[in-house]
C-alpha cells in the first residue's frame, strides 16, 4: 500500500517537475551509483520516522532509490558499520552509547553534521504535585517528597522512573550523585512511558520521570514543569570534586543534546549528490513536533504527513537540491 | 522412590543443619552471600573474542547465503502483494476446502476477511510471505536432520542436545550472532524463524520413523526394495502422518516469530506494525494488529492440520483429485483476476470501507481504568507486599508497618521459627522426614528471601534435591547448571529470573488447575476455556503486554501477569485432559464400594490424572520462562533483561551467555520434573 503511494508520489513528482527530473539526468555523474537503493535506518520514535521520511523523498527527488530499514537504536551502529544501513538521520548525542565511538574510530562511520533540532531533556513532573511538594522545582523538594512516591516495587525509596534500559542510564548515575531517596524503574519503551505520564496525569497521582522534548505529549497533558540541576558544565562530568556531591561525577543537569545525521562512511563516494543533499538537511522543532501531532494523535501516515511537508515547504529544501545538484 | 535409598534422611538432615549454621552465623560474611568475584570467568569476553574471530573468517559466506535468500523472499513478497486480495483469499478458501471441506474453507474466509476489512491486508500479506518462504526450508532442513538422527544413535544423541538448546535459548539470545553474520534486513528474520521453527519438524520426522512398523518395513523387502526404495516408498508413506504433525508445529512456531523477527529489520509487515503501536502503548490498534497475525495463525493451523488428517483413512472429506483441483484452482485464479479488475475495491480494498475500531477500544481501557483504577492499584499492592516482596526479599527486609501493618520484632520471629521447628519435629515423629525436612527449607526460603539466600546453600540443597528425585545424572546436569550461572557471573539476575518465574508458576498452578479441574466437569465451560485459550496461545507473546501494562504500569507485577496469562494455557489443557481421560470404570469402582463425590475426586480421579497434570506443569514452567525475556520490555531485571540490553547493544558474547543461562534453568527444572513424573508413573 505504502510503497504504491511513494511510487505514485514519484511519479506525481516527476510530471510536475519534470524538468528538474531531466536536469537531474543529465547531471548523473554526480549522482554515483543510482541503480542501488540507499537504505536509511527507522529507530523507535516517531520524529525520527518524520525525519527519515522527509530525507528519503528529498533522496528520491535527486533520482535515487530508497529503502527503509527498520534498526535498534544501538544496533544500528553495527549496521551501518558493515554498510547493511547507509545513514541514520536522528542520532542523539546524549545515548549514543559504547559502539559509536568505537565505530567511529574505527572508521566505518561517519558524522554528517547537526540535523539542527532544538533538543532537550530532563526530569519530568507534573505541576499539581506543586501542593504536594511545596519547593518543586528544586532537586531538594524532589527528595524530601520521596515517601509520597513509595512504592512496594522501590521501598523503601520513591519511585522514578528513568529511560528504557537499552537507552543508558544516567538518571540512575544522578540520582546516585545527588544522594537523592529514590530508585530508578526503567521505562520499558516509549509508549510505556507515555502511558504512565498520562495515568499520572488523569488520576492526578504524582510521578517524576526522565523524558525529552520535542514530544507531542506535552499537548496532550495538564502542564508539567521539570527539576532544576545544575547547569551542565564538562568538568562535573570528570571530576568528582565539582559540584555538591565531592564524590561522585555527573552532579549536574543533563547536557544539551545535539542530533547527528550519521552515515556509512563508504556513503560519499557511493552517492556523492545524496551525501551532499543530507549534510545540507536541517529540520527544526516546530515543523517535527507539529508532523508528530499529526501522525500519533491525528493517526495521519506517516508518508502523507511529509510528504505534504515537502509539498508546502518547497522554499525550505530547494536550496539543498541545488546544493547537491553544484557539489 | 526413596525406599531403597535409606541414607537420604541422613544427608538431607545434615544439610539442614549446615544451612541453617550458614544464614545464622555467615549473615554478615560478604562472599557467603555474593558469590566472590574472583571466582567468576568473563566467558562473555571469550565467546566475543572467538565470535569476532569466526565473524571475520565466515562473514562472506553467510553474507552469500543471506544474498540468495533475498531473491526468493522479494519475489514471493512481489508477487502475493501484486495478487488482488480477492484472488488471494479465493483461492486460501479453496485450498482450504480441498483440504479440510466447508467448515474450514469457511473459518479461512471469514478470518481472511478480517484482515482485508481492517486495513492490515498489505502488511499482513508481508509476512506471509516471510512465513511461506521460511516453511519450506525449516521443513526440509527437520526433515534431513529428522532422518540422520533415525538412522544413527550418534548423532540422534547429539541432535537432541541441540535441539533442546535451540528450544530453550531464547530467540533475543541468538539474534544477536545472527545478526553478525548475516547482516541486517527481512533475511535475517526467516533465517531467526527457520532455527526457531525447524526443531519440531526434526522431531516428528524422528518420532515418525521410528514408530514405522518392523511388519510393513520387512514387507518392502520381501517385494525386493533396494534400501533406498524401501526408504521412500514404504517408511517415509508409513510416517507421513506424523511428519504432517511436525509440519503444523513448524508453521505456528514460524508465525510466532513474526514480531521476534520485526525487531531486528522487518519493515511493513505486521509483526513491525503490532511493535510500533507496542512502543507508542496504543492498545486499541496493537490489539487489532495483533489479531491479524492471530488470523493467519488460525488458518494455517487448520489448513495444515486438516491436510494431516485427510491422510487418515477415517477422513471422509476427500476433495477434488490432483488434476480436477489444478484445473479449479487456475480458473478460479482467471475468474476472480478479472473481477477484480472490473470492480476496483476487489483489487485494493478501498479505505473508507475500513472498519478500524481502536478508538473505542482504548476509551474502554480509559473508562476502566478511570473507574477501577484503586481496585487494580489495590490488587496490585497486596500481590507485591504478601507474596512478590517476601519471596524476593523474605520476611526479614518486607515485613514494615507500611506494608503488613506491623514491625517485625524479636518476639515475632521467635514465634515463627518456633512454629516451623515444632511442625518440624512433628513431621518427623510421624515418620514423615520429607514433610520435615521441606517445612524448614521453604520457611528459610520465605523468611530471608530467594535473593537472600547464600549461593553455597543453593549449590548444595539443589543437586541434592535433583539427586533425590532423578537420580546421578540429573544431579550432575543441576550442578554444571548452577556452576556456569555462578562463574559467569549473571547468578543474581538469574535468581530474579527463577523468582519472578516461580510465582508466576504457582498462580498458574492454583488458577489453571482450578479452570482445569471446572472445565473437566463442565462440557459448556470447556467450550467457553478451549478458544481463549487457542487464542492465549497464538496471541503473539507481546500483544499479552498491552493490556498488562495499561492496568499496573510498568514493572515486575506487570511483567508477572504477562507470564501467567501465556503460561497458564497448558496447566489448563492438561488438567482438563488428564481428569477426562480418567477411565470411567476406575470411577466407577470408586462408586460401587462406596466413596463420597469429594473421595472420588481427590482420591481417584486427582491421582490417576496426575501423571498428565504434571505434564502440564513442566509444559507452563517452560512457557513461563520463554515468557520472561519477553516482559523485559515492561520492567524486570533478570536475565530476560540482560539479553534484551546485549541484543539492543550488539553484544554478542552477553547475551549467549544469558541466553544458555536461560536455558540451562529451564532444562534443568525440566529434567527434576521429568524425572519425577517418570517416578509418579512407576
Amino acid at each position: 500500500m505504502i510503497t504504491q503511494k511513494i511510487s505514485k508520489m514519484i511519479l506525481s513528482f516527476c510530471v510536475v517537475m519534470g524538468f528538474l527530473c531531466a536536469t537531474l539526468s543529465a547531471n548523473s555523474e554526480d549522482l554515483g551509483d543510482v541503480d542501488s537503493p540507499i537504505k536509511l535506518a527507522i529507530n523507535e520514535w516517531s520524529g525520527q520516522h518524520i525525519t527519515t521520511y522527509i530525507a528519503g523523498q528529498l533522496l528520491e527527488k535527486l533520482g535515487y532509490s530508497v529503502e527503509y530499514q527498520n534498526a535498534g537504536y544501538l544496533s544500528q551502529f553495527q549496521a551501518l558499520g558493515d554498510g547493511d544501513i547507509h545513514a541514520t538521520l536522528e542520532g542523539w548525542t546524549n545515548q549514543l552509547g559504547d559502539i559509536y565511538p568505537v565505530k567511529v574510530e574505527e572508521g566505518a562511520i561517519v558524522d554528517i553534521g547537526s540535523l539542527g533540532l532544538d533538543a532537550g531533556e530532563g526530569w519530568v513532573y507534573l505541576k499539581f504535585m506543586e501542593d504536594m511538594c511545596p519547593g518543586l522545582p528544586s532537586l531538594e523538594a524532589m527528595n524530601d517528597c520521596a515517601d509520597k512516591l513509595m512504592t512496594p516495587e522501590t521501598l523503601p525509596m520513591g519511585r522514578f522512573i528513568s529511560y528504557p534500559a537499552d537507552w543508558g542510564n544516567r538518571s540512575e548515575q544522578k540520582i546516585a550523585a545527588f544522594n537523592l531517596n529514590y530508585k530508578a524503574v526503567p521505562g520499558g519503551t516509549e509508549g510505556a512511558m507515555i502511558a504512565e505520564l498520562k495515568a499520572a496525569d488523569a488520576s492526578q497521582k504524582p510521578i517524576f520521570m526522565m523524558f525529552w522534548q520535542p514530544h507531542y505529549v506535552f499537548s496532550q497533558i495538564g502542564e508539567v514543569g521539570w527539576i532544576d540541576m545544575p547547569p551542565f558544565e564538562a568538568v562535573c562530568d570528570s571530576d568528582p570534586a565539582w559540584g555538591s556531591n565531592p564524590d561522585e561525577v555527573s552532579d549536574c543537569g543533563f547536557e544539551k543534546p545535539d542530533t547527528l545525521k550519521i552515515a556509512w562512511s563508504g556513503f560519499q563516494e557511493r552517492w556523492p549528490a545524496a551525501w551532499e543533499l543530507l549534510a545540507a538537511f536541517q529540520l527544526d522543532n516546530a515543523s517535527q513536533e507539529a508532523m508528530m501531532y499529526q501522525i500519533d494523535v491525528e493517526e495521519q501516515d506517516v508518508v502523507d504527513v511529509t510528504s505534504q511537508w515537502i509539498e508546502e515547504n518547497e522554499g525550505t529544501w530547494s536550496p539543498w537540491i541545488s546544493s547537491a545538484m553544484g557539489g | 522412590m526413596f525406599s531403597e535409598k535409606n541414607y537420604l534422611p541422613f544427608i538431607w538432615g545434615g544439610l539442614l543443619l549446615f544451612s541453617t549454621i550458614l544464614m545464622v552465623f555467615g549473615n554478615n560474611t560478604k562472599w557467603l552471600l555474593v558469590f566472590p568475584e574472583t571466582l567468576q570467568i568473563p566467558i562473555a569476553d571469550y565467546l566475543d573474542a572467538i565470535m569476532l574471530v569466526f565473524v571475520n573468517l565466515f562473514r562472506w559466506l553467510f553474507r552469500f547465503i543471506s544474498f540468495v535468500l533475498d531473491w526468493p523472499m522479494r519475489g514471493v513478497q512481489e508477487l502475493l502483494s501484486w495478487l488482488p486480495w480477492f484472488t488471494f483469499a479465493s483461492l486460501a478458501t479453496f485450498i482450504a476446502w480441498q483440504g479440510g471441506g466447508r467448515n474450514t474453507a469457511i473459518l479461512t474466509l471469514i478470518l481472511l476477511l478480517y484482515i482485508v476489512i481492517v486495513g492490515y491486508w498489505y502488511e499482513g500479506i508481508n509476512s506471509l510471505s516471510l512465513v511461506v518462504i521460511c516453511i519450506p526450508l525449516a521443513v526440509i532442513i527437520g526433515f534431513v536432520l529428522g532422518v540422520l538422527g533415525y538412522r544413527s544413535p550418534k548423532a540422534n544423541a547429539f541432535l537432541q542436545v541441540m535441539l533442546d538448546f535451540m528450544q530453550t535459548i531464547p530467540a533475543f539470545a541468538y539474534l544477536i550472532p545472527i545478526l553478525l553474520l548475516f547482516g541486517f534486513g527481512p533475511v535475517v528474520g526467516l533465517i531467526a524463524s527457520v532455527i526457531f521453527a525447524a526443531p519440531p519438524m526434526v522431531r516428528n520426522t524422528i518420532l515418525g520413523l521410528s514408530r514405522v512398523p518392523p511388519e510393513v518395513r520387512e514387507s518392502g523387502t520381501m517385494s525386493g526394495c533396494t534400501p533406498r526404495q524401501r526408504f521412500w516408498w514404504v517408511e517415509v508413506p508409513t510416517a507421513f502422518p506424523q511428519m504432517l504433525v511436525g509440519v503444523n508445529q513448524t508453521t505456528m512456531a514460524a508465525l510466532s516469530m513474526v514480531i521476534v523477527a520485526a525487531i531486528i529489520g522487518g519493515f511493513e509487515d505486521i509483526g513491525w506494525e503490532v511493535l510500533g503501536r507496542l512502543r507508542k502503548a496504543q492498545f486499541g490498534q496493537s490489539v487489532l494488529a495483533g489479531m491479524v497475525i492471530v488470523c493467519l495463525a488460525i488458518i494455517l493451523d487448520r489448513i495444515t492440520l486438516a491436510y494431516a488428517k485427510r491422510q487418515l483413512p477415517t477422513e471422509s472429506h476427500s476433495g477434488f483429485r490432483l488434476k480436477q483441483f489444478l484445473m479449479w484452482f487456475v480458473g478460479i485464479a482467471l475468474v476472480t483476476y478479472i473481477l477484480s479488475l472490473i470492480i476496483d475495491p476487489l483489487r485494493i480494498w478501498p479505505e473508507y470501507l475500513e472498519f478500524y475500531p481502536a478508538d473505542g477500544m482504548n476509551e474502554l481501557v480509559r473508562i476502566i481504568i478511570t473507574n477501577y483504577g484503586e481496585f487494580l492499584e489495590g490488587v496490585k499492592n497486596n500481590m507485591q507486599y504478601f507474596i512478590l516482596l517476601p519471596v524476593k526479599l523474605g520476611f526479614t527486609r518486607s515485613i514494615y508497618p507500611i506494608t503488613w501493618g506491623f514491625e517485625l520484632t524479636p518476639t515475632i520471629i521467635g514465634l515463627y521459627w518456633t512454629i516451623i521447628i515444632a511442625g518440624s519435629i512433628l513431621a518427623f515423629v510421624k515418620k514423615n522426614w520429607k514433610l520435615g525436612v521441606a517445612i524448614p527449607f521453604l520457611a528459610g526460603l520465605l523468611y530471608f528471601g530467594i535473593t537472600g539466600i547464600s549461593w553455597v546453600v543453593y549449590l548444595t540443597v539443589l543437586p541434592l534435591f535433583a539427586y533425590s528425585i532423578g537420580g546421578i545424572r540429573v544431579a550432575i546436569f543441576v550442578t554444571g547448571s548452577l556452576l556456569f550461572l555462578m562463574v559467569a557471573g549473571i547468578w543474581v539476575p538469574a535468581l530474579i529470573s527463577i523468582y519472578l518465574c516461580s510465582v508466576a508458576v504457582a498462580i498458574c498452578l492454583i488458577l489453571g488447575g482450578l479452570i482445569g479441574m471446572w472445565a473437566s466437569t463442565s462440557d459448556r465451560v470447556s467450550a467457553i476455556v478451549r478458544p481463549i485459550n487457542d487464542t492465549l496461545q497464538t496471541l503473539p507473546q507481546f500483544v499479552l503486554l498491552i493490556p498488562a501494562v495499561m492496568f499496573f504500569r510498568i514493572g515486575e507485577f506487570t511483567a508477572l501477569m504477562a507470564i501467567v496469562a501465556y503460561a497458564i494455557v497448558p496447566m489448563i489443557r492438561y488438567t482438563e485432559q488428564g481428569l477426562r481421560n480418567v477411565s470411567p470404570t476406575a470411577v466407577e469402582a470408586g462408586i460401587t464400594s462406596g466413596c463420597t463425590p469429594s473421595q472420588i475426586f481427590w482420591q481417584i480421579k486427582l491421582k490417576l490424572a496426575l501423571p498428565q497434570i504434571l505434564v502440564g506443569v513442566n509444559q507452563t514452567t517452560l512457557f513461563g520462562l520463554n515468557m520472561l525475556v519477553i516482559a523485559a520490555l515492561v520492567g524486570t531485571t533478570g536475565l530476560g533483561q540482560q539479553i534484551y540490553l546485549a541484543l539492543s547493544k550488539v553484544d554478542a558474547g552477553a547475551g549467549i551467555v544469558a541466553g544458555i543461562g536461560m536455558a540451562l534453568i529451564a532444562m534443568s527444572a525440566d529434567r527434576m520434573m521429568q524425572a519425577y513424573i517418570k517416578a509418579t508413573k512407576k
